[in-house]
């Protein structure tokens, strides 16, 4: 799988050196971010060239604030920043641009709905609709929106992979409050979905890939329950579930919590067999990751 | 067109976050912006009737080819050589629930634009929920019937995107970032799941054109849009839209209750087909016995994007009062259940 997955995110590559969602689609930041981590996780020497090409793709998107935007479309700020951080803090040569855009993170945070809402809320004596915290702030995925689990993760992942590089007081505080607010989103039984457990007291359902991807943020706290009970619940839906990025995202996340994942490794090469993952770049180069040792590219 | 002073869209988008946290009670002490005019006139010329077609269908069998093709043809569509997009909801999937277009209705529904002269039938979504297209397809089913019709699916959340002026502001966007597939594209045909909605009251054809709204930009959920508002965001999306629409539900099972995710399943056995998509919701909201012009997008929509008024409808197909039920709503939209 391994040989045949990295030949398929080669002839993805776009002419400019980044990647699209899937080929021939406009480069975007988070699947070339993801595509130049797979690529240095199987190094050869034929793949240099592409990754030169990645570097200088993310390298020249970076805005004089710091931030990436997702793709040449938009000129705002977007989450995809804390997947670039992620995949050029593994080369020391970018480090200036990598602290910029950490200094950009941690001006980020998630909104807050206004005290008119909440006050309205306590006079009227509704129910209130979801049970989550609003006080805790995380990372939204578009600015002056409120906090998700998933951009919050890669925010934390990343602000953990460059903490010691961050001469800022905030630093910790945030990493702090970002892994409160996605504790406090945690499903019933383990597990997270998009960041919301229950509507007007009825359970959501957790996703295995942001469950995994959670976990990966968490993964300096292995030892507590919430994560212990939400590692059972990411090997319950993984035996469930057939795609790439959850098999993927599911055997970084046990192998960063000292498991084989063997089973999971195996499903993925079937499930490549069958489907190639939709040739969905994030998705392969995912599954590259998982296979190709690249784990380590999200230890912190 | 008359442009809204900032402090109105505030109050409108705080109304909305109200309105769906805090309950319908609150709705008439922030009423102030609903006077004003907030789209072109000229933009929007309404037809003095609309064509809506109820058509049984007792369950997901192969005789919904026929069904939809049916459906389909009562509208006269110019198809031949057109490229047709079809919208459905897989917002999210629940293996025990009904929160999905069915399988069958889409596959159904390829067959028949492609047989009345379809160049090409795509089916592409932005699911709200899950950024996992892979598990969705194969979870719902529509991974092998995609396989097997070699039929083309976009990820309308990963999609190359183009900036587009909005020509209504019932949010503060003014312009929104909508998927090029749009826009390559003669026919987008919305197919939603017949379903009551916790935000919204109801989720039909116009609602389900969230999914449109790309999940790279804007998150999942399609967060920034429940922010601005969820009436102004639908009214936004619809008024905007770069083609031609066609409405087809999938009310054969829908949802009641907690909808759109965890509700219950209702049976209907039907069908709804048209070419005005505030028609075809109106009367799926009086299928489900709630009065459209109670839910607030539904009767700004009939104010300038199409009819909602049951006496501008013509019901072609069955009769809309055999099929009727009682769909269970939450709490908070108690007041759409009180027809008028």
């Amino acid at each position: 799988m391994l040989e045949e997955s990295l030949n398929l995110l080669l002839l993805g590559q776009n002419p400019d050196g980044g990647w699209g969602a899937v080929a021939g689609k406009r480069s975007n930041t988070e699947a070339t971010a993801l595509a130049l981590l797979a690529l240095q996780a199987v190094f050869k020497k034929t793949t240099e060239p592409a990754v030169q090409k990645a570097k200088t793709w993310l390298a020249e998107r970076q805005s004089v604030d710091g931030s990436w935007p997702l793709n040449d479309s938009l000129k705002e700020s977007s989450w995809s920043t804390a997947l670039a951080i992620i995949a050029l803090s593994a080369s020391a040569d970018f480090n200036e641009r990598v602290i910029k855009a950490g200094r950009w993170t941690l001006e980020q945070e998630g909104s807050k709905p206004g005290i008119l809402a909440n006050l309205i809320l306590a006079v009227t004596f509704q129910k209130k609709a979801v049970q989550l915290n609003e006080d805790l702030i995380g990372w939204p995925w578009t600015p002056n929106s409120f906090s998700w689990v998933e951009p919050t993760s890669y925010f934390l992942l990343a602000l953990k992979k460059i903490r010691r590089n961050l001469s800022s007081k905030t630093v910790e505080e945030r990493i702090q409050q970002g892994e409160l607010m996605i504790y406090d989103r945690m499903c019933d039984n383990g597990g997270w979905n998009y960041g919301n457990s229950s509507v007007y007291g009825d359970r959501l359902w957790p996703y295995p890939d942001t469950t995994a991807v959670a976990l990966i943020a968490l993964q300096d706290h292995q030892e507590r329950k919430e994560n212990q009970v939400s590692l059972r619940a990411l090997d319950e839906m993984a035996k469930k579930t057939d795609s790439g990025l959850a098999l993927s995202w599911g055997a970084i996340c046990l192998s960063l919590y000292g498991q084989e994942g063997a089973e999971l490794k195996q499903r993925l090469v079937e499930r490549f067999a069958k489907t190639k993952f939709l040739g969905e770049t994030k998705a392969i180069a995912l599954g590259i990751l998982a296979m190709g040792n690249g784990a380590r590219f999200f230890r912190v | 067109m008359v442009r809204d002073s900032f402090e109105c869209e505030v109050k409108m988008n705080r109304r909305e976050f109200i309105k769906a946290s805090a309950g319908a009670s609150l709705y008439p002490f922030l009423n102030s912006c609903e006077q004003q005019v907030r789209w072109e006139k000229a933009a929007f010329i309404k037809t003095k009737r609309s064509q809506v077609a109820i058509l049984a269908a007792e369950q997901y069998g192969s005789s919904l080819r026929d069904t939809i093709r049916r459906g389909i043809e009562m509208f006269r569509l110019e198809l031949n050589g057109r490229r047709v997009l079809l919208k459905p909801n897989l917002v999210e999937f629940d293996l025990k629930g009904a929160i999905n277009t069915h399988p069958a209705v889409i596959e159904a529904a390829v067959d028949a634009f492609k047989t009345l002269g379809a160049r090409e039938v795509i089916v592409a979504e932005g699911p709200g929920h899950r950024r996992d297209n892979e598990y969705l397809l194969t979870a719902s089913g529509l991974y092998d019937v995609f396989k097997e019709h070699r039929i083309r699916y976009v990820d309308l959340n990963t999609d190359d995107v183009r900036l587009s002026k909005l020509k209504s502001s019932f949010t503060h966007f003014h312009q929104l970032y909508l998927p090029e597939t749009l826009y390559n594209a003669d026919l987008l045909v919305s197919m939603p799941k017949l379903k009551t909605h916790h935000w919204a009251g109801v989720t039909l054809s116009l609602k389900n054109m969230f999914g449109v709204v790309p999940g790279s930009v804007y998150g999942w959920p399609k967060n920034a849009l429940h922010w601005a508002g969820i009436v102004g965001s639908i009214l936004d999306i619809n008024s905007s839209l770069p083609l031609p629409r066609f409405a087809i539900v999938d009310g054969i099972v829908g949802m009641e209750g907690n909808g759109p995710l965890q509700g219950q399943e209702k049976k209907s056995g039907v069908l709804i087909f048209g070419n005005d998509l505030v028609a075809v919701d109106a009367t799926a909201a009086r299928l489900m016995k709630i009065e459209p012009r109670k839910v607030k997008y539904l009767d700004l929509a009939g104010e300038f994007l199409g009819n909602i008024g049951y006496e501008q409808i013509d019901q072609i197909g069955e009769n809309l009062h055999p099929y009727q039920q009682d769909f269970r709503v939450i709490d908070n939209f108690a007041y759409l259940k009180k027809l008028v």
